[in-house]
Parts: structure tokens; sequence; C-alpha cells
């Protein structure tokens, strides 16, 4: 468990976040020099914050109004740096005992053993660092982070040297491990499937300060303001006004489009932003319909890539200067001969579109 | 050549025909450097071996004498400036106190000042009318003209060259490793001894030579503060300068400069070995 609050000044850059999660894997994301990276150094108690609180497991290890701040020797916290920081002078097996300083050798060495055997490293307790592959190396990190049982990991992009199949390994085997484990997992990341892929909460970065948190399908699908939508690739975005629509729902006047959507909760005329992911975005056939409570437009491809199992598509929509970008995967890419149509019906599903208030709107956030 | 194009081929080609030029460049300078020692150091050895009554100088007692001196002073010297120069090496490099850039200053100060300047700054504050001598004097102590003069003398001249190494030795290690010691609970002065210390271990071998070699070389400090008598305040280098001066001349100085020579190289190599050959993995 754990609850962060803190500000920290440094230089031109202002710290400001806040966000709060139980026994889970919480991924902090955000592209790089938003504070992910400062925030762990943070709660690791390795700087300290001009003002705010850090409870780690019900323990108050920073409070700025009572003058607490809890040396990190005292926080019980597992650190993996994103250069891991092996001592290099040191074995795997010296490594992750390292913290275990004050427990009788055997009992020592047996800690060592059973997270080498967690991780999969025996064999390779006796080798330094240099001798591991990348792999083995954020293993001994991991494990070395273990050892003294944190009840809080700090992970900071812990993967993003490694090749994409270790990757995917690794972040499989972390899943597992927080399952087994009772502790909370702060991992930091700028990758938005690594993001997903790990997260139970997300927090959303930007410039310093946490602009969206809750549990990833929330934060994923429904983000609180543009600027999020941006980070979280919404690729079509756009601004326009409500207008009461049928059936309690509303439609977003957006450059010339009407865009029905499940949005409730707001006044006519309200400025907003409404936005849809690219993979959301059908491609309609012409026999078939998506249905008359969905929006239709017309649009034409302009331009697009292939991706080897995807393609991205950019139409320019008809009668209007707006552009939507569609994400389709290769087959049906290839069943639908888009290769050789360049026009096309697209059917933006009125519960796909999200709607979100506009900067500057004071006005609460809207449902749907 | 295609393997000219790839980076981390060309890395792999150091002999041959296809050589870095700067290497072809640079080889003619380098070499003059390593004749000009070779040859100075060349004939220092050819001369004393063939000249006579060299081996009678070995175990002459004034030799011994100096030759014991400057190896203990030395070492003891070496090992005050660990004790004493490694903490201020390494809050030169992690610490923040007031005064900091001028502590790190005067440190190097004792390394571009003339060593006869060091004598007469020793003599000064603690010669027995010096500034604390006085007091020194007054309570029994008396440093200038002993063998504890000659230890001050290293140190102030010497233990500058290992604290300047150790700094940059301490700087170069990431202070994440550190960071990560503080999480998994040990102290900072237990991380110091589990990680910066052994982190620096280049640096501390490196110093410690050249502190070391600094302490037995060392001639003008010691003559100003404590003086040159034969076995009590004559190293080696006194010694030499002491034969050059007598009725012996030249011959008496090449016996014991080739003498030094050779027990310096000796130590230097062992002092390398020793500290090389040490388990690279503490426990």
């Amino acid at each position: 468990m754990i609850e962060v609050q803190l500000r920290k000044r440094l230089g031109d850059f202002q710290l400001d976040v806040s966000f709060r999660a139980g026994d889970e894997t919480v991924v902090l994301f955000g592209h790089s020099g938003s504070g992910k990276s400062l925030t762990l150094v943070a709660v690791a108690g390795l700087m300290a914050p001009d003002e705010g609180r850090v409870v780690i497991d019900g323990q108050m290890v920073f409070d700025s109004e009572n003058g607490i701040s809890l040396p990190p020797q005292s926080r019980m916290v597992g650190y993996v740096p994103q250069q891991l920081a092996l001592f290099p002078h040191l074995s795997a097996a010296h490594n992750i005992g390292y913290g275990l300083g004050h427990h009788p050798r055997v009992a020592r060495e047996r800690r060592v053993a059973e997270l080498a055997e967690m991780l999969g490293l025996e064999g390779l307790l006796d080798r330094p660092p240099h001798k591991l592959s990348g792999g083995q190396q954020q293993r001994v990190a991991l494990a070395r982070a273990l050892a003294p049982n944190p009840s809080l990991l700090l992970l900071d992009e812990p993967f993003s040297a490694l090749d994409a199949s270790i990757r995917r390994t690794l972040r499989r085997e972390l899943i597992a491990l927080r399952e087994r484990l009772d502790l909370t997992i702060l991992f930091v990341t700028h990758d938005l499937s690594e993001a997903y892929n790990l997260a139970d909460r997300l927090v959303v970065y930007d410039e310093g300060s946490t602009i969206d948190e809750g549990p990833r399908r929330r934060v994923y699908a429904a983000p609180t303001s543009r600027r999020v939508a941006q980070l979280l690739e919404f690729t079509n975005i756009f601004s326009g006004v409500a207008e009461p629509g049928e059936g309690g729902g509303t439609i977003v006047a957006a450059q010339g489009l009407s865009l029905k959507t499940l949005a409730t909760g707001l006044q006519p005329g309200q400025p907003v932003d409404v936005c849809i992911r690219p993979d959301y975005v059908l491609l309609v056939r012409s026999d078939r319909g998506a249905g008359p409570q969905n929006t239709h437009v017309r649009g034409r491809i302009v331009d697009e890539s292939a991706h080897g199992s995807s393609y991205t598509l950019r139409f320019a929509i008809e009668g209007t200067d707006m552009q939507i970008e569609a994400e389709l995967p290769v087959r049906p890419y290839e069943v639908l001969d888009v290769a050789n149509q360049k026009e096309w019906w697209l059917g933006l599903r009125r519960e796909d579109l999200h709607v979100m208030p506009a900067p500057g709107d004071r006005q609460a956030a809207p449902g749907g | 050549m295609a393997s000219s194009r790839h980076p981390e081929t060309r890395a792999d080609t150091g002999s041959g025909s296809r050589q870095l030029p700067v290497a072809a460049v640079f080889s003619a300078p380098a070499a003059l450097f390593a004749a000009f020692i070779c040859l100075a150091l060349g004939a220092l050895i050819y001369r004393a071996l063939t000249a006579e009554g060299f081996t009678a100088r070995l175990d002459d007692e004034f030799t011994l004498d100096a030759l014991w001196l400057s190896l203990w002073t030395s070492t003891l010297t070496l090992g005050i400036a660990l004790l004493l120069g490694t903490p201020l090496a390494y809050l030169l490099a992690r610490g923040s106190f007031p005064g900091k850039r001028i502590v790190d200053v005067l440190v190097d100060l004792p390394i571009v000042l003339p060593p006869t300047v060091a004598g007469v700054a020793l003599l000064v504050a603690f010669g027995r009318r010096g500034v604390f001598g006085e007091y020194l004097d007054d309570a029994g102590v008396t440093l200038p003209f002993t063998t504890a003069a000659v230890i001050l003398a290293q140190l102030f001249v010497a233990t500058p060259f290992l604290i300047r190494s150790l700094k940059a030795g301490f700087e170069s290690i990431d202070p994440t490793y550190e960071q990560v010691s503080a999480t998994l609970g040990v102290s900072p002065l237990r991380t110091f001894f589990r990680v910066s210390l052994p982190l620096a271990r280049p640096a501390l071998i490196g110093g410690s030579i050249l502190c070391w070699a600094r302490a037995i070389s060392e001639l003008g400090a010691t003559l100003i503060f404590a003086g040159n008598f034969s076995g009590r305040t004559q190293t080696m280098p006194l010694a030499i300068i002491t034969a050059f001066e007598s009725s012996r001349g030249l011959a008496g100085a090449l016996a014991l400069s080739v003498i030094l020579l050779g027990v310096a190289f000796a130590l230097l190599l062992a002092l390398r070995f020793v500290l090389r050959s040490r388990d690279m993995y503490l426990a």
C-alpha cells in the first residue's frame, strides 16, 4: 500500500505528483523527463521533496508538515535503478545478499538460494555482473532488491535496454512474481504497451505532474483530458461543442461533423474534446451499415503506413478539413482489399467516442 | 575495404597494414621519449656496474642506513596518507561543506609548490622557534631535525598526490551504487567500505604508488626541515647529494642512485602485483 503526495522544485522543473495504490502494480507512465524517475528517488528517500507526504504500508516515511523524513535505510523499499547498478566487484550471490548483512550467514545463504530459484538464477551465482546477460543482470538486480523482503518495489524502466523477446519474458515473470508476493510495485516506463501490459493501476505523468490516475482500463479507455488522450496515443482528437442528442446521449458538433456519443451531463454549447482510438475506427463495407445510432463519415485514404502486423490509414473526411486515422490489422486489410480501394465509409461507434471537457473549461468531467 | 565502414570491425584491426594513421603519426614522438628515459637510466646502470667499488657500496653502512630510512619512512608516510587522505578525498568528492573549494585548492598546492618552499614553511611552523613549534618545544616535543620531521616533510609533499587520485576515483563512481546500497539498509559508513572504496580501487592503487614514489624521492623539504644527519634524517636522495659533493664525487652518487633505482623499481612491481592479484570479489 502506498500514498504519495510530493512537490519539489528543481531549477525550472516543478514536480507535483499525487497518487495512491494498494498491493498492486502501479505504472508511472509518461515521456522521459516528466518526473517519473524523480518520484521513485523521492519515495526511496534518496532526494528530499520540498513538501508532501509518503506513506508506505501504513507507515509515514515522509511528512513535511510534521518534519518526518526517514532515511532510505529505514524505508523497506526495494529499488532497481534504470542502470541497475549491480556492484561490479561482487558476484551475483553477493549482490543478491548485499542487503542481508545483518542476518546470520546460513540464513543469508538460504535467502539467496531461494531468490535464485524463484528468478531462475541457479548456476549463475558465482559470476560477476559483467559475465551475465542483460536479462540475467536484470533478474539479479530484482533479486537483490527483493532479498530484504520490502513492502514496496521501485522499478525504473528496468527492461528498456533489453531485446523485445526478453522484455516479454521478464514482464510475464514480473506479473507472476507480483501475484506471489505481497507488495506494491511502482514501475516506470514510457512504453504504452508495456505500461498497459503490467499495470493494475496507471498514473499518467506530464511535465512533472500527474494528470490522470486510476485502474488501467479506465485511464486507457476514458482519459480525463486532451493531454492525457494524446499521451495515451489517441491519435484522433477533435474540438467541438456539446449538443443534446436522442436517448440521453450527446452530439458533439466538431469541424462540420455531428458525432453521436453516449456522454451525459454536458451543457448545450459547452466546449468539449472528443477522441477515438485509431483501432476503434471501423471500415464499413458498402453492403453493410454500422447501425443508425453511430456516426458515419466518408473518407479517402491520403496516407498509409505498414507496421507488419497492422496498417495505419489516414483518411481525409469528405466535406470537412478533418482527418481521421484508422488502424487495421493485416488480415482485414487484405480481405477488404484496402490496397486497391481508397474511398471508404468509416463507422465511429458512439460507445467508442470519448468526450472530455475542453482545456480551460472548468465544468466537471462528463460520463461516457 | 568493406570492413573500414564498420566501426566495430575497424577497432579489431590493431596490427597489419590497416592500422589507424594515428598510430603511425604518434609512434615517432612516443619512441623518442621512451628512448630518452631508457638512455638516461641505461647509462646510469651501465656506468654503475662497470665502476670500481660498486659492490663494496652495497654493504656500506652509510648506504644501508640511508636505504632503510628511505624505505620505512616512505612506507609509513603512505600509511598515514591513506588514513588521513582517504576521508579527505571522499569528502572533497562527495561531501558538501563550507570552504570546500578552498580546501580543494590548498590540497593541490604542495604539488605545484617547490619542495624547498615546503621545507621553509614547515620549519617556520614547527621549528623550535616556529609559530607553533614554540609551544611544542615547551611541551617537550621537538620536531625539526628528527626522523619525525622526515615523515612530516614527506607527508606534506606526497599526500596530495594520493588525495588527488582518490578524489577523481570517488568522483567517477556512479552515485547510484551508493543510493542502492542505502535502500538495502546499509549505513553510509558501511557503504563506503563495501562499495565506494572497492570501486575506487584503481585510483587507490595509482594514488598510493604516486604518493609512495613522491615520498621516497623527497629531497628539498627534508633537507631544510629535517636536515642531513646520517642514520637519522639522511634518506637516499640526501645521501646521493652528500656523496656527490664529497671527495668520491660522481662515483659515489652513481652507486647510490642505481641502488635506489633498483629498489624503487622492485617495490613498484611488487606493489602492483600485490594489489592487482587480490581477489576481485570481496565478500
